[in-house]
């Protein structure tokens, strides 16, 4: 049994823990599930530090037989990217247990179903990245989402139960449309090499360009909606809304990445020449996103839906650096899923903080913060300067490596991806000016600072964020060997420098 | 080349202190100042060290380098965080630090009663941290981090008094606006990479000769486009004005001597690609000398005495981008017209911070008068500053000014004269309008109301003024005694190959034409300030109340991006959950819709349910058939 | 001379067991006093079932032979599907055997004095098992059965007791009974169009069996008028016992007026038996001429798929819900049927499994829910059930997720390999009509999963009985077999692969 299946199962080993806890122990079962957490960031601590960087192949590969009938196999392995996105899991989680240490107190269930759904969501996450057989990856990208549907509609605000129903009708139906997809590259398996579900000999294939975009397109879409990318994006506010602060990290922050990694491992892998096909509609589609996403950002009211409008604009860069293909693109690309990871870590369990002493989510309600809570109000405005990508902090260096490597390939697109910088500026100084600056709002006279397990639960992420900003070396190390693999896949090579030296 | 290996601790130190200030806390109260003051001093010593270490070198040994650590490196896009220090940046390293250490010591006293007083060193140690990232970075990206690393420094100065919310929103406009610069500098940036492969100065630099013109023409633009930003330089000067919102001594050191500079440093680092450009030069000087006569034209209709200076920053500026776009023997001249402005602007700024701290920040002129009697080292000080920005002989502005308005008549041919005529019609009007505020604020008849009690300011707060003001009485003859800074700098703007240009004419009737006119403005604006004074400002010619408005930048501004940014948002806003998410909703409807039309069918008589299975059998009949047909 | 026909009994026995025990059960009803009876039928049933299902077990190697003069095939297919309509029925009988759902005099007018005294005295119906067994065995031989005759008595066998048995609900009685006449009416009007369908397809190929109508089709081309009316109404009989649409209408009535128990036995084994007969007539009989009834056949799936989901969404009450999701199922059995390959074969086996089990699961579920009156069928009345007993409405959700093929269900497995199968027979449109009722259909099956657990309930309070050990010993069973053919279907999947044949 290689580390990944282990570590895979080192939350759900927790989730059974928790039944060994007194139902009525809160505190207890919250200790066992963070303890977990840890144990589990330990596993990952082990695999990224055997990891090798060298080599660009899949490592901690396992593979077992798992449904004969149809060729599927529980395969495993992973390879910089996954490795960076796992860890990205493995770290937010436990984060997040601190920092929302008592978000399940009065949800609709008990704290135990949150922390057992908590877990099993960690677990499905960690598999999804892992997985090397596409059905294996199909099936846990359709099953994580049930424990999300229930931790939005069991613990969420407001409309929880609207939000969580869309977000799931939302994302079965990109999935079904994969699963049509899925089941077509199948059977094209079947006629030429023998059923598989094995991506790297999928990626073997000879589709006929027809059937090819039509496949590429069942699981572009699918991803697309979860990625979100414009305009299959409007699921996302309100689930950022109604969901609790630990679940929009983990929803926002790292499900769905899952829409970006897939496109990277299985659009442009699976189906070069389809990717080439559509890449022009989809640079628009992320052209869209950056600006819209923006502009909406900035019409924002609510500071929930203001940071899920934020990160319709990041996918849009994400989406635009993979679709570059180019070296910088894909690695910028790849390391603007991790910093924006830690970038809306960071936002919404702040602003959660803000949401529950204040009561209320609408900006207009906070402001005056920087001199009651002034700690809170530091750790809001680092987070807003990694969301608008200021040099120094992490998400300049992915932003910039998006940008400047689209604009090696379509100048054009750069350009229009760049004024998103300005429009970033406007809707985090205005955010930051209505809730931290001006006078005191009335209400917040007496708003209580973080509390040390706040402080201790937010103080990585801004280290993260910031030592990312100067030494994203190592991080890159790792994703650069499955960039350059990515682009063998897709047929491309950076272009040259236009003038010779 | 030579490496050094202290470099670093020019921003480390600062850096530091700055983050250690913050996160202690309220502990660091009591020292705060005194430590970030010591740490700047300290800086200002290295600064020298390699000054004269520099001196003692000779040739291509007297840049100097240290490389940190590998910064980004994917694919050809590689760079490494290390440090350039040369000619140039040492220039600016000595004025930052040693300026800078000046308001430090300025600001113990200054703000003495603020609460928030050790936040405030922070910020400036921070700023002195960027500000000398910005010019030791020896490539552009490095470059950027210290250029967005003043901008934030600058947000939150201007903003430190952020609970007034006019002030909040100062700050916000000037971060804004300077983003709007950045793209500017970022396209440049993917520019060079997309041409040279490179965004070190030294890479660009070995490529830029075999590059297209148009390329460079683009890179030269969006440069531009970035020290617009950052310099306050039309059309996206309107921030600097709503930055005197900041502490004064900010003002003095970030809106006046140093940060807005940086657009100056950016081109004459980026000499090798508009050397390389003369479309990119046009358009400089172009934007040079639009802004010098606009800033001037402003300063004449401002009574807040800061934002008055602040008008002349911009058009002081302005002369020195206006002397960058005049090609090699240009660079030297705007960084000495750079080095003397920063000396007699500082002091002024200070003498206006002395002034309001004697009037209870009382700022408009109109309510000062004559202070000179109550306030005599304020007056003294100020007064040099203001001697040298006119470019009276000996002070330093007309040394660096006179050599601009110069090289501006010999850029030959009508351009020579427009661009002439306008530095000496600039250089008329500054007279007019800091002898209006010198008059308006020292002499004529007190006008302030009783309750103020003016004094003159603590010695903290002097002292450095009178440095400031021997620096401002001094530095011009010194830097163009022999031409030494012309030399100095030969190295790194290959000044070497600059043709001297055709004289338009002799460089003595150009001082004598420049006095002339400065003579000129001195004069009227004695007799138009001289004595009675209105304390209300009065309403003014159509053009006052325009320069008033900033030449109605502001308004443009708000009609042509504020109003139809607003709009979009609005619209999109709509849209989102009018139309995009109106199809989703729309499906559900029409889905259920058809459902409940359904039930119809479903009405439950067997008798009908046998007509729809006939009604089946037959239509599969019909199918079938038409089918084999 | 008369020769008796050579009979292979040990093959026919499963079906013959099931007779006797039938006639056993009438015995009972005649000779045991009341008191016992409910219990000895129950016991006798539920042992007749299981005697049969070892008997086929034990013959289950010699498959693939003709048996009873060619009438009935006895391969791969016969015993799957026979297999899989004994267990279901085995956990239908324990579903009815529950108290309380039966009239307790059939003969008695709705609210008359003699229902109030049969009620007060205790009676309770009990021939429903004996009928059951009747019916079993009609649903045994129906997917078996090669020729015409044979298939229309085994579908006759199969209809005329559920006929009955859906007229036997003990509350709402008016309800059961007119769904029970609707049954009857409309069964005997698609058996006439079965038969009638029969005629014509004798008259054209001159042959009764399968293999003769296929041979005569290869023989003398598939274009006949005569050939074509025989598999339009031969298929309007099938379609309509499968419920798919335009012949679909009694299904919801008499699935809500039914007892909840025989609805659930009908909705689980009578699907298996007519889809299997269905897939045996097309893959055996007809394959040679799908030119003609392919496209009819892929239209009335879709139409199905469609209808079936689309209707459900606003359905008000539980059974009706079922009713019309059930109705969704059967197109997308029917995809199987289009494919017309072993892998079709294969897939439709499996579905029938997994839909069945979770059919079963559901319709249990609805006899817990109840009040003062009986069950509570009206969903509003639902609201909030997740609160009160999560495990009974976490089960229920289970089986519509399964319905709703979410992975780790059986219900995906099946979706999956049923699409898998159409992709192969090169029918991709299906394939994305398919992929997108699913998408509509999940949009009820949610809506009722909100309804139960993120709702808060209104005043009227509806109880959830506790189950009796025959019912959790069915709830589990469904439950069980759901999560594990989601999560590890290679267990079914090998032996439906080894048994999908049909013998040509």
């Amino acid at each position: 049994m290689s580390l990944l299946t282990i570590l895979e199962l080192t939350p759900l080993i927790g989730a059974v823990l928790l039944y060994a806890v007194p139902k009525q122990n809160a505190q207890l079962i919250k200790q066992v599930a963070f303890g977990l957490s840890l144990v589990t960031l330990a596993v990952s601590a082990l695999i990224a530090f055997r990891f090798k960087t060298n080599n660009s192949g899949m490592q901690f590969v396992e593979s077992h037989s798992w449904i004969s009938n149809f060729g599927i196999r529980y395969a495993v392995g992973i390879d910089g990217l996954a490795l960076v996105l796992i860890l990205l899991t493995t770290i937010l989680t436990p984060i997040v247990f601190l920092a929302g240490w008592k978000e399940a107190d009065n949800g609709r269930w008990s704290v135990r179903t949150f922390y057992l759904l908590m877990l099993v969501l960690e677990s499905s996450m960690i598999a999804v990245f892992a997985a090397t057989d596409v059905f294996l990856f199909y099936v846990i990208f359709e099953a994580m989402l049930i424990p999300v549907y229930l931790l939005i509609g069991g613990y969420g605000r407001g409309e929880r139960a609207q939000a969580a129903m869309k977000f799931l009708l939302y994302s079965l139906f990109g999935g079904l449309l994969m699963l049509a997809s899925l089941i077509g590259i199948y059977i094209i398996s079947t006629n030429q090499i023998g059923g598989t579900f094995d991506l790297a000999k999928l990626a073997t294939l000879q589709i006929d360009s027809g059937t090819e975009n039509f496949l590429f397109l069942g699981f572009f879409i699918a991803f697309a909606i979860k990625a979100p990318l414009w305009p299959f994006h409007t699921w996302l506010p309100g689930a950022a809304k109604s969901a609790t602060p630990a679940t929009s990290v983990l929803l926002l922050g790292v499900l769905d990445k899952v829409g970006t990694y897939g496109m990277i491992r299985f659009c442009i892998t699976l189906f070069p020449h389809a990717t080439k096909t559509f890449t022009p509609l989809i640079i628009v589609l992320a052209i869209i996103s950056i600006l819209y996403g923006a502009f909406l950002a900035i019409g924002q009211r609510d500071i929930n839906g203001l940071i899920a409008f934020t990160s319709i604009s990041h996918f849009g860069f994400i989406v635009l650096g993979i679709f570059a293909m180019t070296s910088q693109g894909i690695s910028g690309a790849s390391l603007y899923m991790v910093n924006h990871g830690f970038s809306t870590a960071a936002l919404f369990l702040v602003a959660g903080w803000m949401v529950a002493r204040r009561n209320s989510s609408q900006i207009e309600d906070f402001g005056g913060l920087q001199r009651i809570t002034p700690v809170m109000s530091w750790c809001f405005f680092i987070a807003g300067m990694s969301a608008l990508a200021l040099p120094g902090i992490s998400s300049f260096v992915s932003e910039f490596l998006v940008l400047v490597g689209t604009f090696t390939r379509y100048p054009a697109a750069a350009i229009f991806g760049t004024t998103g910088i300005v429009l970033a500026a406007l809707y985090v100084l205005i955010t930051v000016q209505r809730s931290l600056h001006g006078p005191t709002t009335p209400g917040n006279e007496n708003l209580t600072d973080l509390n040390l397990r706040e402080k201790i639960a937010i103080a990585p992420v801004i280290a993260i964020l910031v030592l990312m900003g100067f030494f994203p070396k190592p991080v890159l190390n790792w994703i650069n060997p499955s960039s350059h693999q990515t682009m063998q896949a897709a047929g491309y090579s950076d272009p040259l420098p236009k003038a010779g030296k | 080349m030579t490496t050094r290996t202290d470099l670093v601790f020019l921003i480390a130190l600062p850096l530091f202190s700055s983050a250690f200030l913050l996160l202690l806390g309220k502990i660091a109260n009591k020292w705060g100042h005194l430590f970030a003051t010591a740490i700047s001093a300290s800086t200002f010593g290295i600064g020298l060290y390699e000054f004269f270490a520099m001196r003692s070198r000779s040739g291509d040994a007297r840049s100097a380098t240290q490389h940190l650590f590998e910064w980004i490196s994917v694919g050809s896009f590689k760079v490494d965080a290390s440090l350039l220090l040369d000619q140039l940046s040492i220039c600016f390293v000595l004025l930052i630090t040693g300026v800078g250490t000046l308001i430090h010591i300025y600001s113990i006293a200054y703000m003495s009663h603020d609460v928030d007083r050790r936040r405030f060193f922070a910020y400036l140690n921070l700023f002195v941290a960027a500000m000398l990232l910005l010019v030791l970075g020896d490539s552009y990206l490095n470059l950027y981090v210290g250029w967005e690393g003043v901008g934030l420094a600058s947000y939150l100065l201007i903003g430190f008094w952020n609970q007034k919310p006019a002030y909040a929103t100062a700050a916000k406009k000037a971060f804004v606006a300077n983003r709007v610069g950045d793209v500017g500098l970022s396209l440049a940036i993917m520019i060079a990479f997309a041409q040279f492969g490179s965004v070190t100065f030294a890479g660009v630099k070995a490529g830029a000769p075999s590059a297209s013109p148009a390329a460079l023409t683009a890179i030269g633009a969006m440069l531009l486009l970035a020290a617009a930003g950052k310099s306050a330089q039309f059309p996206l000067q309107s921030w600097l004005g709503d930055a005197m919102a900041g502490p004064t001594p900010v003002s003095a050191l970030i809106h006046a001597a140093t940060m807005v500079t940086a657009g100056v440093y950016l081109i004459t680092r980026s000499n090798f690609i508009f050397d390389a450009s003369s479309t990119a030069r046009l358009l400089v000087v172009i934007v040079g000398a639009i802004t010098l006569l606009f800033g001037a034209i402003v300063g004449t209709a401002k009574d807040d005495i800061k934002k008055a200076l602040a008008a002349s920053t911009m058009s002081q500026i302005g002369y020195m981008i206006l002397a960058t776009g005049l090609g090699p023997v240009g660079y030297a001249f705007a960084i000495m017209h750079l080095l003397t402005h920063g000396f007699f602007k500082a002091s002024m700024f200070l003498g206006a911070g002395s002034v309001m701290h004697g009037m209870d920040d009382e700022v408009n002129m109109r309510r000062y008068g004559g202070l000179g009697k109550v306030m005599p080292i304020t007056a003294l000080t100020f007064g040099l500053g203001y001697l040298a920005i006119i470019g009276v002989p000996p002070f330093a502005g007309f040394y660096s000014k006179d050599k601009i308005i110069e090289t501006a008549f010999n850029a030959g041919g009508t351009r020579g004269i427009l661009l002439g005529g306008a530095a000496l019609l600039g250089a008329a009007i500054t007279a007019f309008y800091m002898t209006r505020v010198f008059v308006l604020t020292f002499m004529g008849s007190k006008r302030w109301d009783d309750k103020a009690h003016p004094h003159e300011s603590p010695s903290l707060m002097w002292i450095p003024m009178v440095l400031l003001s021997v620096g401002s009485v001094a530095s011009g003859f010194l830097l163009s005694k022999g031409s030494a800074l012309v030399h100095w700098l030969a190295p790194v703007v290959n000044a070497g190959n600059a043709e001297g240009g055709k004289e338009l004419m002799r460089p003595v009737v150009v001082s004598e034409l420049a006095l002339g006119v400065v003579i000129l403005g001195v004069f009227t604006a004695i007799v138009k300030y001289g004595r009675n004074v209105p304390v209300e400002a009065p309403t003014g010619s159509v053009l006052t109340r325009f320069a008033r408005r900033d030449l109605g930048q502001d308004d443009l501004n708000h009609n042509l991006l504020v109003l139809p940014g607003q709009a979009i948002t609005r619209t999109l806003v709509a849209t989102d959950f009018g139309f995009i998410d109106g199809i989703v909703r729309a499906v559900g409807w029409t889905l259920a819709y058809i459902s409940t039309s359904l039930k119809k069918i479903q009405n439950g008589y067997v008798r009908s349910y046998a007509l729809l299975m006939t009604a089946g059998a037959i239509a599969l009949l019909a199918t079938i058939w038409l089918v084999t047909l | 001379m008369f020769t008796a026909p050579h009979l292979e009994y040990a093959l026919l026995a499963p079906i013959l067991i099931l007779l006797a025990g039938g006639l056993i059960g009438v015995g009972v009803e005649a000779f045991v006093q009341k008191s016992l009876r409910a219990t000895v039928q129950l016991w006798v049933a539920l042992v007749t079932v299981v005697i049969a299902f070892g008997q086929l077990m034990l013959v289950r190697d010699q498959r693939s032979t003709l048996v009873a003069i060619d009438s009935f095939s006895f391969d791969g297919a016969t015993v799957f599907m026979q297999g899989t309509i004994l267990v279901l029925a085995f956990f239908a009988l324990l579903l009815i055997a529950d108290r309380g759902n039966f009239v307790s005099q059939a003969s008695a007018i709705p609210g008359s004095e003699d229902e109030a005294n049969a009620n007060s005295d205790g009676k309770s119906q009990t021939e429903v098992f004996p009928l059951t067994l009747f019916a079993i065995s009609g649903m045994m031989l129906f997917p078996a059965a090669t020729d015409l005759i044979t298939l229309f008595v085994a579908l006759e066998i199969l209809s005329l007791p559920l006929y009955l048995m859906a007229g036997l609900s003990r509350r709402r009685r008016l309800l059961s009974q007119e769904a029970a006449l609707k049954y009857f009416l409309l069964g005997a009007y698609s058996s006439a169009f079965f038969l009638f369908g029969s005629a014509f397809l004798y008259g054209y190929s001159g042959s009764l069996t399968l293999n003769g109508i296929a041979s005569a089709i290869a023989g003398n081309g598939g274009n006949d008028i005569f050939l074509l009316l025989g598999i339009v109404f031969l298929m309007v009989g099938l379609l309509f016992k499968i419920g798919a649409v335009p012949f679909h209408s009694w299904t919801p009535d008499v699935y809500q007026g039914a007892p909840t128990p025989i609805t659930g036995f009908m909705a689980a084994c009578t699907k298996v038996a007519a889809v299997g007969a269905m897939l045996r007539i097309f893959y055996v009989a007809l394959s040679a001429d799908l030119v003609q009834w392919r496209p009819i056949v892929t239209a009335i799936s879709i139409i199905t798929m469609l209808v079936g989901a689309i209707a459900a969404m606003s359905q008000r009450d539980v059974k009706r819900t079922l009713a019309f999701s059930s109705i969704a199922h059967a197109g997308f059995l029917l995809i199987g049927v289009i494919a017309l390959n072993q892998s079709g074969l294969k897939a439709a086996l499996f579905y029938l499994v997994a839909y069945g089990f979770a059919t079963l699961g559901a319709f249990t579920v609805v006899t817990l829910v109840r009040d003062s009156s009986g069950e509570v069928t009206d969903m509003n009345r639902w609201v909030g059930l997740g609160k009160k007993s999560p495990l009974i409405a976490g089960a229920f959700c289970l089986f519509l997720l399964s319905f709703g093929g979410i992975p780790l269900t059986s219900g995906f497995i099946a979706k999956f390999s049923i699409f898998t199968a159409a992709y192969e027979g090169g029918n991709t449109t299906i394939v994305v009509f398919g992929v997108l009722t699913s998408a509509i259909a999940l949009f009820f099956y949610l809506r009722v999963i909100i309804l139960l657990f993120f709702t808060e309930p209104k005043s009227d309070v509806v109880t959830v009985s506790i189950p009796s050990l025959k019912v959790s010993f069915v709830l589990a069973a469904s439950v069980i077999v759901t999560i594990l053919l989601g999560v590890y279907p290679s267990l079914l999947l090998n032996s439906a692969q080894s048994f999908a044949t049909f013998l040509r």
